[in-house]
């Protein structure tokens, strides 16, 4: 904290009037923030608690035994999750589910920060014809939107023979020159060189200094972007729902359960949960630096 | 900014630059490879496309001209099947609404309504972090999980036949898009007023600025890049948002937009008459709206160029 001292005696009478209606729109302010935060976290407190009541506790059957969609659970009910792990859909249960979420997630991150990282490390580190050429088609790839090319991308993956497999949507992950290109970018930037310089003194050669000195080194980015990368793919409902078309992630999943079980609800919402509670352990985790990455990004966008 | 030197050491100074060529060359072909891969081949094929006909049955194309042009422009006018309910409005131009509506309301309403509430946050508001943290929810729940808990309470108060009728329906995507929007906004403008140099907060004391003065003079200039940022992501909105009236309506309730229309083309159902549908749409639609995004970030930019924190 810088000493502010001198400024003690400036003197701030006419201020008070201005400052009641400030406060009070301030407070006016808090009010509103308090039932945004309310709106965000009831949905999801409410399917929690339901997803503990049987479908028939939620629902209602008999006479005297009404439908209970806001109360408490009539009677814990603990097996939703059970019997959505071995629910069928289109060939799925929610458990293949979430181990297909899981492989898509874990190679997409490992194959895309990985990517970026050698990308952006070679384009910030090494001056070379055309890097400059390589960053600007990159960026401009980013910040122009063309439209419409989806149905191209069906042609192209079936052109190349990997529609609706595991590889084709690994495929489409691997394009590295996006997000997560232009933080490492930024990243190894800050980086001195003189670090390779010395262990280039120790007979280190360029790939043993880019993994064992400059990957170390930006291991806080790397880190921030993995996270992001995990939480988009598991997320993600676009690429799988369309050139997966055979498997089903758990974000695709979700949509499709919501139809067969549509009788049931405390089913839907255990398994909203089971695909919530992993990013939400993510996040838990990991609030701070995912926070921090998302601003730095927005900047730099 | 450090670069490799290339090693000016008499004997090794060939083998050193070819040796750094052979690394970058190693690091950068499968990124390289696989960008001009997918995005030239995207892009050409749909510039293609755009001026072709795809036949569905034999899986051919053939070349047409500007037909599909004059198609969009003939329903967007001409079709007289309309919206239910809604005689003035057909079922072309109710796409073209939506996905405006939905730009206009992210600038006009989202963007200015989070940068009040970003302010108020940055004015040592009492749990202001434990705001942040929940704010950001919405950008790490799966979409499909957070529509499904928007909609629920709605259903179970008897209220789902909102999702279903328009214009109803379209305001329920906008309030969802607000509703799951703005905090994200939020925590990217508080992110920005956190950086400016606190002197400048101090200076505005002197000068005896009030709060709201302080907003105009030195927030809102201070934090005008990501301002701009945002505009330009509100307005790609317009080409880009689909999953929310998809999900949300299950496209039942005329609420989808021109990015929506051009998912449907890839989906499932749809074939080669669809894919060039799609491709004439979305070029059109790049490149009436793409010049209109980049000319206002560089008009915006201009307004306060010196700043950056």
């Amino acid at each position: 904290m810088e000493d502010l001292s001198y400024l003690a005696n400036a003197p701030a009478p006419r201020r008070k009037k201005k400052n009641v209606t400030f406060a009070l729109t301030k407070w006016f302010v808090f009010a509103l923030f308090v039932f945004y935060a309310a709106t965000l976290l009831f949905p999801f407190l409410w399917m929690l608690l339901n997803s503990f009541k049987s479908g028939n506790d939620f629902n209602g059957s008999g006479a005297d035994f009404a439908a209970n969609v806001f109360g408490w659970p009539r009677e814990f009910y603990g097996k939703n999750f059970i019997e959505i792990m071995t629910f069928e859909i289109d060939g799925e249960t929610v458990w293949s589910m979430f181990i297909n979420s899981i492989i898509v997630t874990v190679l997409g991150t490992i194959i895309n920060v990985f990517l970026s990282a050698c990308a952006a490390y070679a384009l910030a580190k090494y001056r070379f014809p055309g890097s400059k050429i390589i960053y600007g088609l990159a960026i401009f790839s980013m910040v122009v939107p063309i439209v419409g090319t989806l149905p191209s991308q069906v042609v192209m993956m079936e052109t190349l023979g990997i529609d609706d497999s595991l590889l084709g949507i690994l495929f489409l992950y691997s394009g590295c020159f996006g997000f997560n290109f232009v933080m490492l970018y930024s990243a190894f930037r800050s980086i001195s060189w003189s670090y390779a310089e010395a262990a280039s003194m120790d007979g280190a050669g360029r790939f043993k200094i880019f993994f064992k000195v400059m990957l170390p080194m930006a291991k806080g980015p790397i880190l921030a972007c993995s996270i992001l990368q995990a939480i988009t793919l598991w997320n993600d409902y676009s690429t799988p729902f369309l050139f997966w078309p055979s498997h089903q992630t758990l974000a695709v999943g979700l949509y499709n359960i919501q139809e067969a079980q549509s009788g049931n609800p405390p089913a839907i919402f255990a398994t909203m949960i089971v695909a919530v509670v992993p990013v939400l352990i993510l996040y838990a985790c990991f609030q701070k630096k995912i926070i921090e990455n998302t601003n730095a990004g927005g900047l730099k966008g | 900014m450090e670069e490799a030197e290339i090693i000016r050491r008499p004997r090794r100074r060939l083998s050193g630059k070819a040796k750094n060529y052979i690394f970058v060359a190693i690091l950068l072909a499968y990124p390289v490879l696989q960008f001009v891969l997918t995005w030239s081949f995207v892009n050409i094929n749909s510039l293609l496309h755009a001026f072709q006909r795809g036949n569905n049955r034999t899986g051919t194309y053939e070349w047409c001209g500007l037909d599909q042009f004059v198609t969009i422009f003939r329903n967007l006018f001409q079709s007289t099947v309309t919206v239910p309910g809604i005689p003035w409005l057909n079922t072309y131009q109710v796409i073209l609404l939506n996905s405006l509506l939905i730009g206009f309301v992210t600038l006009f309403i989202s963007l200015p309504l989070a940068v009040l509430f970003a302010y108020f946050l940055s004015k040592k508001m009492p749990l202001a972090n434990v705001f942040r943290v929940i704010f950001f929810l919405p950008n790490i729940i799966p979409i499909v999980a957070l529509t499904f808990a928007y909609k629920a309470p709605w259903q179970y108060l008897g209220l789902g036949d909102l999702f279903a009728k328009w214009p109803s329906s379209e305001m329920m995507v906008i309030l969802y898009c607000v509703w799951a929007g703005i905090g994200y906004n939020v925590i990217l403008l508080s992110g920005a007023i956190g950086r400016i140099p606190k002197e400048l907060f101090e200076s505005a004391k002197i000068d005896h600025a009030g709060p709201w003065k302080e907003l105009f003079k030195i927030v809102i200039p201070c934090i005008w890049p990501t301002i701009v940022t945002l505009v330009v992501l509100g307005m790609t909105n317009v080409l880009t948002l689909y999953l929310q009236p998809y999900l949300l309506t299950g496209d039942q309730g005329y609420a989808g937009t021109l990015a929506l229309d051009i998912f449907n083309a890839a989906g499932p159902d749809a074939g080669p008459a669809q894919y060039c549908a799609a491709a004439a749409e979305g070029l059109l639609a790049s490149a009436i709206w793409a010049p209109l995004i980049l000319l206002t970030r560089k008009v915006m930019s201009k307004k306060y160029e010196d700043v950056d924190y």
